[in-house]
């Protein structure tokens, strides 16, 4: 059996900062990872990384616009914490090698952004994700620890009160690994593919959440998922905030700058809910222009010259040109919303600590919670360093002085009888079609307006596509990279977690944040201010709650 | 609304070492409409026909790396090329792992060559102590030493480039396109205090392997033009440690030569790259040469109109204008 104090599940900027500093913590470390660190989802990440470090800006200013985006769901305490570290973070990301754009005088240049008072966006043009990717892993990489690329996690193993350990596949050679380690941390990102239409890659199925959640962590505020606003084509490809924060303006069929209406002030720098909102209410109302995906509005950037648009927007560009076959120098991009980021994910303080013990999670894997009810653009970056740091750093402690773990052979025997099970059906469901099934029931009734109705049927739904799930089967019988088990592996997790989603929605009778049900429109802080926790049962998720920590902000109304 | 759909033949490379005796290519035929991307048509193929496909894919939007493949023999990237285009083309979209490292399974390669090569070149700052960075606070930098790093920050190190490559297949030792792109990085970067010492250690470990044959520049998905930032690290390798490799000496030998008579000289760009002791193990070499174009072997009369060469030469030789 592999053995190592401190493993690390998911090789993007959350679990490559844990692993940092639990190796800088003197510890023996392994990252558990689907895909090579550098393939991770975060690379993806566009505009930018919040930091007060500008002149005018302070941290308070950050600490209150967070609080504020979260619609007073953010944990105020964890959010002051944030906004310190931002700063010596995006130095100390710059100090390891990223390439972050400059302003003429050679400082880091900052940009505005949806729902923050100042230009507090550090970027590397369009691809800020990528650089600070590249710079994490350069210099992770001069670094001692094992990597175990291409394992696909599939069970924590919790035993004696504490974790032992992890179970995995190797996609490579389709053995079933055990991996011994006093501290577990889950940074495996999100879980956006429950959706049809989503701006994440294909390999966001929430894994590191659901096995958590079935090893018996809680997740927490799983209701709340961020829309982003501007999405490109049928699948839902990410058009950066940065767009609109160098200023991109949305206009309706009417040639209408519709924002005004929603968002006085700001217009289309509000938060993300608010934008995602006023472009489904423009198009519901027939303002849309109609389009072979659906109807769309436009995002457009002309007027902002050829010169800037390509060089601080030059991956849109790339990705206009030949996803879209348009030229956002010369032409508007068809946009809508698309399933983004999770609020929610495993309950974890700043330390990165779960309700079992030698359990951690960072990340967007993880809910602290400093987004609360809907992030700001910006800030998920931000807090996969922060977060994944602490994260690291508080294991590593834990891990000194925890004796010694064990992965059974059991432990292993029960994850392959499972993958036998489906193996050797003669007749089945077929994993890949019952995960289009939940994605269209996701995307149909669990959207950016809910009601109870509809809330009530996509949780009939789900449920209807877990039973049929009991009867999976896999097809492919090789063991080499056998996609076909992955895919029922990952379906299974998105199943538990979609439940999770419903029924914490349906429960949440007010509209806050990201959660906007038309049924309950308004905010209902005296019922409603708290925390929703969801446990594992067999009969399906069981709900409490937590309540919200409060420092300096009272919850006030929130306009932009 | 919705788009007219035409019929897409697929010829996909299957293959499974140690299970299989030999690849073969299966067919599929999908209605795709004529912008979807090949990735698309891959997945419908997983979902729809055939879930035993092995393939690679993460993002869908040309930021990951993870998709790439020979379409119609063409290194790219599966999710950002389009059907369309290739049907008009080919009549079919003949689907094949990336070359120069071994398959695994179908599309599925093993990277580790390609991660190894980029491994030896130290992608890493590399600090002097007595040169600290700048304690709380980042390194300034201006914008022209940004714009010095040229594209290569937008490198998704997809390999696309290392499998177009026919230097990385005549010598598993060659660092690869992107490897010396990512060198590249590293020697423009300010805040990186070993140029030097990188630009020396890559000069007989592979920089003159490159046979400039561009293959890597065309095949890059987010024009980092690795060619032409190995052409970039010949130019500052040979500006710190002059011409010191049978490459190095070759190129600056052609330089020499054609300066004095506008003609090239060949023996003596012989003599240049080899010395003399060197150019005695060419001999064979050149008698099968003398025999086949014996005025190959003459000195060259000068060109019509060697002032302009002068010219060119002197501008040449004018440093360019950038800060160090």
């Amino acid at each position: 059996m592999l053995r190592h104090e401190v493993v690390v599940v998911g090789a993007g900027l959350a679990g490559q900062r844990a692993a940092l500093a639990a190796v800088e913590a003197g510890r023996d470390v392994a990252i558990v990872t689907k895909l090579h660190p550098l393939r991770s989802h975060s690379g993806a990440a566009q505009g930018g990384i919040n930091a007060a470090i500008g002149p005018n800006d302070s941290i308070d200013a950050h600490t209150y616009d967070t609080v504020k985006g979260s619609d007073y769901l953010g944990d105020q305490d964890a959010i002051e914490f944030f906004c310190r570290e931002a700063g010596p973070t995006v130095i100390e990301m710059e100090h390891f090698g990223t390439i972050f754009s400059r302003a003429e005088d050679g400082t880091l240049a900052q940009r505005p952004f949806g729902g923050a008072g100042f230009p507090r966006t550090v970027y590397a043009a369009d691809r800020t994700g990528l650089a600070l990717l590249q710079g994490l892993w350069e210099r992770l990489g001069s670094e001692r620890f094992t990597l175990y690329e291409e394992w696909e996690l599939a069970r924590i193993v919790v035993r004696d009160g504490r974790v032992q350990g992890v179970v995995a596949l190797d996609r490579r050679t389709g053995d079933i690994q055990g991996v011994a380690a006093k501290a577990v941390i889950i940074a495996t990102g999100g879980a956006g593919r429950i959706y049809g239409r989503t701006t994440n890659a294909h390999s966001c199925t929430g894994d590191g959440m659901a096995v958590a959640y079935r090893a018996g962590a809680f997740l927490k505020d799983m209701e709340f998922v961020q829309f982003h606003p501007t999405a490109l084509l049928e699948g839902g490809i990410l058009v950066t905030e940065a767009a609109r924060g160098e200023g991109g303006i949305l206009k309706n069929a009417q040639g209408e700058r519709f924002m005004s209406r929603y968002a006085p002030k700001v217009l289309e720098l509000a938060s993300r809910d608010v934008v995602a909102r006023a472009i489904m209410t423009e198009i519901q109302e027939g303002r849309g222009f109609p389009g072979p995906y659906g109807p769309y509005v436009h995002l457009e950037l002309m007027h902002l010259g050829r010169e800037k648009i390509e060089s601080r927007l030059q991956e849109i560009c790339d990705l206009c040109r030949s996803f879209a076959g348009m030229d956002p120098v010369t032409a508007p991009i068809p946009i809508s919303p698309a399933q983004h980021y999770m609020m929610g994910g495993v309950g974890s303080n700043i330390q990165g600590e779960t309700n079992i013990p030698g359990l951690y999670a960072a990340g967007e894997a993880a809910c602290v919670s400093i987004h609360g009810a809907n992030r700001l653009g910006g800030n998920s970056l931000m807090e996969t360093l922060v977060f994944g740091k602490s994260a690291g750093a508080a294991a590593a402690a834990y891990a000194e002085k925890a004796g010694s773990t064990s992965v059974a052979q059991s432990d292993l025997d029960e994850v392959g009888a499972s993958f036998r099970a489906w193996l050797s059906r003669a007749d089945g469901e077929d994993p890949s079609a019952l995960r289009t099934e939940l994605q269209q029931t996701m995307d149909r009734y669990v959207n950016i307006f809910r009601t109870e109705a509809d809330l009530a049927e996509g949780l009939r739904r789900v449920r209807a596509i877990k039973q049929r799930f009991a009867r999976v089967r896999v097809v492919d019988q090789s063991k080499v990279f056998n996609l076909n088990l992955s895919d029922a592996i990952e379906t299974e997790h998105m199943i538990d977690l979609a439940e999770a989603i419903i029924v914490g929605g349906y429960a949440r009778t007010e509209s806050r944040g990201a959660h906007f049900r038309t049924d309950f429109p308004k905010r209902d802080d005296a019922k409603w201010m708290k925390h929703t926790l969801a446990q594992c049962t067999p009969t399906g998720p069981v709900l409490s709650y937590l309540p919200v920590t409060m420092t300096r902000w009272e919850p006030k109304e929130r306009v932009y | 609304m919705a788009e007219s759909t035409v019929a897409v033949p697929f010829d996909v490379y299957r293959f499974q070492p140690g299970k299989d005796s030999a690849p073969r290519y299966q067919r599929y035929t999908l209605n795709l409409a004529p912008h979807t991307p090949v990735l698309t048509g891959l997945l419908q193929i997983r979902a729809e026909i055939d879930p035993s496909l092995g393939l690679r894919y993460s993002c869908r939007s040309a930021i990951c790396g993870s998709c790439a493949m020979q379409i119609n023999s063409k290194s790219r990237l599966a999710c950002e090329t389009q059907v369309g285009p290739e049907l008009e083309r080919h009549g079919r979209i003949v689907i094949e792992p990336m070359r120069n490292q071994p398959v695994l399974r179908d599309l599925v390669v093993d990277q580790s060559p390609f991660w190894r090569e980029y491994q030896k070149i130290e992608p890493h700052l590399k600090l002097d102590p007595r040169r600290p960075m700048p304690a709380g606070q980042p390194t300034v930098m201006t914008p022209a030493q940004v714009e010095r790093f040229k594209e290569t920050p937008r490198c998704i190190a997809c390999a696309a480039c290392y499998s177009a490559c026919p230097a990385a297949e005549a010598d598993p030792g060659f660092p690869g396109p992107m490897a010396l792109a990512k060198l590249y990085r590293f020697v423009v970067d300010p805040r990186d205090t070993a140029h030097q010492e990188r630009l020396v250690r890559i000069q007989p470990n592979g920089l003159w392997t490159c046979l400039r044959c561009h293959l890597c520049t065309e095949a890059c998905p987010k024009d980092v033009r690795p060619s032409e930032r190995i052409r970039d690290l010949k130019e500052m390798a040979i500006a710190v440690q002059g011409a010191t490799e049978h490459g190095s000496k070759h190129a600056e030998g052609f330089k020499e030569n054609l300066k004095s008579r506008g003609q090239l000289h060949e023996m003596k760009l012989v003599r240049a790259t080899f010395g003399i002791t060197g150019t005695l193990g060419q001999i064979g070499q050149g008698i099968r040469v003398w025999r086949k174009k014996p005025e190959i072997m003459k000195r060259p009369r000068k060109i019509e109109g060697m002032d302009e060469l002068e010219k060119i030469y002197a501008a040449l030789d004018t440093p360019p204008k950038e800060e160090r």
